[in-house]
C-alpha cells in the first residue's frame, strides 16, 4: 500500500519537473521541425520523391531528436542525490529505473505524437501511413526510452563525452527502424511485424531495469 | 543500536580507514572529527552501504545490514553534505515528496510550525533554486524532523547555518537523544553538545 503513495509520489514529482522544464520539450520539438524542413529544402519539391522517402526521414528524425534530451535522464537526481533518498525510502534500485523509463516514455516521448502528423503533412503521407507511424512510434519510442535509460547510467560519470551514449541508442535502434519502416512496405505482414516490435519492447523492458540499476550502482560507488 | 567491526575502506590501494571499531548505544551521541581528506564522509557511505568495505561488518539492531539494508533503511534518515532538494521544485512541493516517501504522519500545520521556527515560512511558495545557502541547509535538515526515524546519520550539519539555527540544530540533538535516539554526525568543529563522544579519524 506504501509502495503505490510511493510511485504515485514518485510521478507527481515528475509532473512536476516536466512542467518546470517543458522549454526542453520544445526546443526538442524544434529541432525536429526544422530538420524537416531542412530535409525538404534540401531534396526540392518533388511530391512523388518526397512521398516515397518521407516515412523513413521522419522516423530517423524521430530518432535523433529524442536522442537529444537523454544527458538529463538520470544526471540531475544522481548528482544532488535523489536517487540515495529514494532507494533509502525502500524502492530498490531496478524499480526506480523502471518508473524513470516510464516517466521518461509519458512525458518526453507521447508529447512527441502531436508533432508526427504535422510533419507528415510536409511529406504529404497517405492517411494509413500515418496511423501505421503512429502505432509504432508508440511501440518504438518505449524501446527507446529503455535505450536511452541504458546509456545515460553508463555515462553517468563520463562528464565530457556524451556522443558515446548517442552510438549506443542509435546501434541498438537499428532493429526498430528496421521493423517499423517495414510495415508500411509490406501490407499483409502487418501483424507479424507488430508483434515482432513488441517482442523487442518486453525484451528491452526486462533488461534495461537491470543493468541500468547496475550502472547506477557501479557510479554510486565510483563517485 | 549500531555496531561497526573492523571496517577498513581502500579506494585505489589507498587506505582511507582501518580496523575501525565504533559501537553506538541507544541515547548516545557521536561525532567524527577529522582534518579535510581524513575519510568522513567516506565512513558515512560505507555504513550506508553506498560504497562497498574492503573488511568488518556492520550490525544494525544485532543484524547485519547487508542482508536486512531496507530494515536499517526504513530507521534512519541520512542528511547529506550537499543540497539534496530539486532546485525547481517549491519547498513546500520538496516537503510533501519527502514526507510522502518517509510516510511521515506530521500534519500540514506542524510542518508550517517548523519552517516558521526555522524563518523560512515566508518562502513557502518559492523555488528552491532562489534560496540562500544556509536556508537550504535548513530545509534539508528539517527531514529529521520530518522522518521520524530512530537512527540520525548527518554529513557535515552545521556548514551554512548561522548561531541561531546551531543552536536550534543542537536542542533538536539532545531532544532526539532523551527519546531513545542514536545520533552521528561528522564536523571539523567542535559543537558544545553534553554527553558528546567524538572519534577522531
Amino acid at each position: 500500500m506504501f509502495l503505490i503513495k510511493k510511485i504515485f509520489l514518485f510521478f507527481k514529482r515528475e509532473l512536476n519537473l516536466f512542467y518546470n522544464n517543458i522549454a526542453d520539450l520544445f526546443s526538442n520539438i524544434l529541432f525536429f521541425f526544422l530538420s524537416i524542413f531542412i530535409f525538404v529544402f534540401a531534396l526540392g519539391a518533388e511530391e512523388q520523391l518526397l512521398r516515397s522517402i518521407g516515412l523513413g526521414i521522419i522516423w530517423s528524425l524521430l530518432l535523433l531528436s529524442s536522442t537529444l534530451s537523454l544527458r538529463k535522464f538520470y544526471e540531475d537526481d544522481f548528482n544532488n542525490g535523489v536517487i540515495k533518498i529514494i532507494h533509502m525510502s525502500g524502492i530498490s534500485y531496478e524499480l526506480f529505473v523502471f518508473l524513470k523509463i516510464l516517466s521518461h516514455f509519458f512525458f518526453v516521448q507521447i508529447p512527441f505524437l502531436i508533432s508526427i502528423p504535422i510533419a507528415c503533412i510536409f511529406f504529404n503521407l497517405p492517411i494509413n501511413e500515418v496511423y501505421n507511424l503512429m502505432i509504432t512510434f508508440i511501440i518504438g519510442s518505449l524501446i527507446l526510452s529503455c535505450l536511452g535509460s541504458i546509456s545515460a547510467s553508463m555515462n553517468l560519470l563520463n562528464k565530457t563525452n556524451f556522443s558515446i551514449g548517442s552510438i549506443i541508442v542509435l546501434l541498438f535502434s537499428i532493429p526498430v527502424i528496421i521493423f517499423s519502416v517495414g510495415i508500411n512496405n509490406s501490407e499483409d505482414s502487418f501483424r507479424s511485424l507488430i508483434n515482432l516490435l513488441i517482442g523487442i519492447t518486453l525484451i528491452f523492458l526486462g533488461v534495461s531495469p537491470w543493468s541500468s540499476a547496475a550502472f547506477i550502482k557501479l557510479a554510486l560507488r565510483n563517485k | 543500536m549500531l555496531l561497526i567491526n573492523n571496517l577498513s575502506f581502500s579506494r585505489n590501494d589507498n587506505i582511507i580507514f582501518q580496523n575501525l571499531n565504533l559501537s553506538l548505544s541507544d541515547r548516545s551521541i557521536t561525532q567524527i572529527r577529522g582534518k579535510n581528506g581524513s575519510g568522513k564522509t567516506t565512513l558515512l557511505q560505507v555504513i550506508l552501504n553506498f560504497l562497498e568495505c574492503k573488511t568488518g561488518e556492520i550490525f544494525w539492531e544485532g543484524k547485519n545490514i547487508k542482508k536486512n539494508i531496507f530494515s536499517f533503511y526504513n530507521q534512519t534518515t541520512f542528511i547529506m553534505d550537499h543540497n539534496t532538494c530539486t532546485r525547481k521544485m517549491t519547498i513546500l512541493d520538496n516537503i510533501n515528496f519527502w514526507s510522502g516517501l518517509s510516510s511521515s504522519k506530521l500534519t500540514k500545520n506542524e510542518i508550517l510550525l517548523l519552517l516558521e521556527t526555522f524563518n523560512i515560512q515566508k518562502y513557502q511558495n518559492t523555488k528552491t533554486m532562489y534560496l540562500s545557502a544556509g536556508e537550504i541547509k535548513k530545509l534539508e535538515l528539517l527531514r529529521l524532523v520530518l522522518e521520524q526515524k530512530k537512527l540520525w546519520i548527518l554529513d557535515e550539519p552545521y556548514n551554512h547555518l548561522d548561531d541561531l539555527s546551531i543552536q536550534i540544530l543542537n536542542q533538536t540533538f539532545i531532544d532526539h537523544i532523551n527519546k531513545d535516539g542514536i545520533v552521528l554526525f561528522t564536523s571539523h568543529l567542535n559543537p558544545s553538545i553534553s554527553n558528546l563522544e567524538v572519534v577522531e579519524l
